[in-house]
């Protein structure tokens, strides 16, 4: 499977399971803050990728992506505000975050989008054909 | 038949009600896989009935109160018979006793396997079903989950927790192409309900039943192949009450 036709199955899929249009399921929407996606909904995402493209992704693992293996006391600070080296890496799996911006960790998720989505099945896609 | 290709799982299946379901799903051409706990023979027995009439079925040993038996039973399912399209959470037990002499662990033996069992198998199903959007499930409930008789508390209160859980997740699984739906027997002559018929053969019950008679366990799994099938492919989240009208009455419906 292509990356394009990777992208192409995860517009579907977010089309699918939350009922939007593909204008609105644009690359740069985010799931949760533009489509309004809640723990159901990315569960019926994840569930229709798995699907379509035969990557298992578990809802958990999207936070484990965004983060990278970065102990929780490295990504963030005693505020929740992410570190400098949480933004280095965010920068490879969400660049179109704002260099220097002041985001929680908490909230992170919120800004992930449909292309950071398909970027990850992509990548887990070609992991598991390397593989 | 209606059921040609699909692969059902019923939960206590080799006796009472279970049994009638098991033999009722093979007969429309579903692959039975037929779980018991405590009666292998009787498992072994309905397995081969159904395989000498030509279908297919396995017998597959589990109890449905500890998750990990209901996943190998899941597993042994699919593995066994290709696939998993029909699950039929039936297991179920009873310890009658008044409120005031029943001990703790009766109502929770009783929770943990009726409410318990369909928990485990439901959760056990889903990342099979959801994987396949394609998955119907089918609650063996009772008419004491949504009344009350003297007795049985603790097994009223389980059925009410299947019903409760059934509309639950008929409502998270229908997205996921899952169907969920209940049948609700009244006054079954099987083994479970042996106590209940024992005074007077069961007179003063059917009394108070309008059709005169207790159900039939083919009537019961009659109406789990209706869910189970494509007659019945808009329906989930309801709750079929299967008992001769008994739950439908007034008191006993007239003057006594």
């Amino acid at each position: 499977m292509s990356t394009t036709d990777v992208h192409k199955a995860v517009q579907e899929a977010v089309v699918g399971a939350l009922g939007v249009s593909e204008d609105e399921a644009s690359p740069d929407a985010t799931l949760m803050d533009d489509l309004g996606a809640e723990s159901i909904d990315l569960l019926d995402i994840l569930f229709r990728i798995e699907r379509s493209t035969g990557v298992k992704i578990a809802a958990s693992d999207l936070g484990d992506y965004i983060q990278g293996g970065i102990p929780d006391d490295r990504f963030s600070d005693d505020n929740g505000i992410i570190s400098a080296e949480g933004l280095e890496h965010l920068k490879t799996v969400m660049p179109q975050l704002d260099e220097g911006a002041s985001l929680e960790a908490e909230h992170v998720i919120q800004h992930f989008t449909v292309q950071n989505l398909g970027d990850m099945v992509a990548q887990r896609a070609a992991a598991g054909a390397g593989a | 038949m209606s059921l040609e290709g699909r692969v059902a799982l019923v939960t206590g299946g080799s006796r009472g009600i279970g049994r009638a379901i098991s033999e009722a799903l093979a007969a429309e051409g579903a692959a039975v896989a037929v779980n018991y706990r405590a009666t292998k023979s009787g498992a072994v027995e309905v397995v081969k009935g159904i395989t000498d009439a030509g279908g297919k079925a396995v017998a597959v040993p589990g109890d449905v109160a500890e998750y990990a038996d209901a996943e190998t039973m899941i597993k042994q399912t699919v593995d066994e018979l290709g696939g998993l399209h029909i699950l039929v959470n039936n297991a179920g037990i009873s310890r009658d006793a008044l409120i005031f002499n029943m001990e703790p662990n009766d109502w929770l033996d009783v929770m943990r396997v009726n409410f318990g069992g369909v928990f485990n198998c439901t959760k056990a199903a889903l990342n099979h079903f959801m994987g396949e959007r394609d998955g119907v499930i089918i609650n063996v409930s009772s008419v004491m989950g949504e009344r009350g008789w003297v007795g049985e508390s603790n097994y009223a209160a389980s059925k009410g927790a299947i019903n409760s859980f059934t509309r639950c997740s008929a409502v998270e699984l229908a997205r996921f192409g899952v169907r969920v739906n209940a049948v609700l027997p009244g006054f079954a002559p099987t083994e479970l309900v042996a106590g209940l018929i024992d005074k007077d053969g069961g007179k003063g019950i059917l009394r108070q039943i309008p059709m005169r008679c207790f159900a039939q366990v083919e009537e019961v799994a009659n109406t789990v192949v209706f869910l189970a099938g494509p007659g019945a492919t808009y329906m989930t989240g309801a709750l079929l009450t299967v008992d001769g009208g008994a739950s439908t009455v007034l008191g006993v419906g007239a003057p006594l």
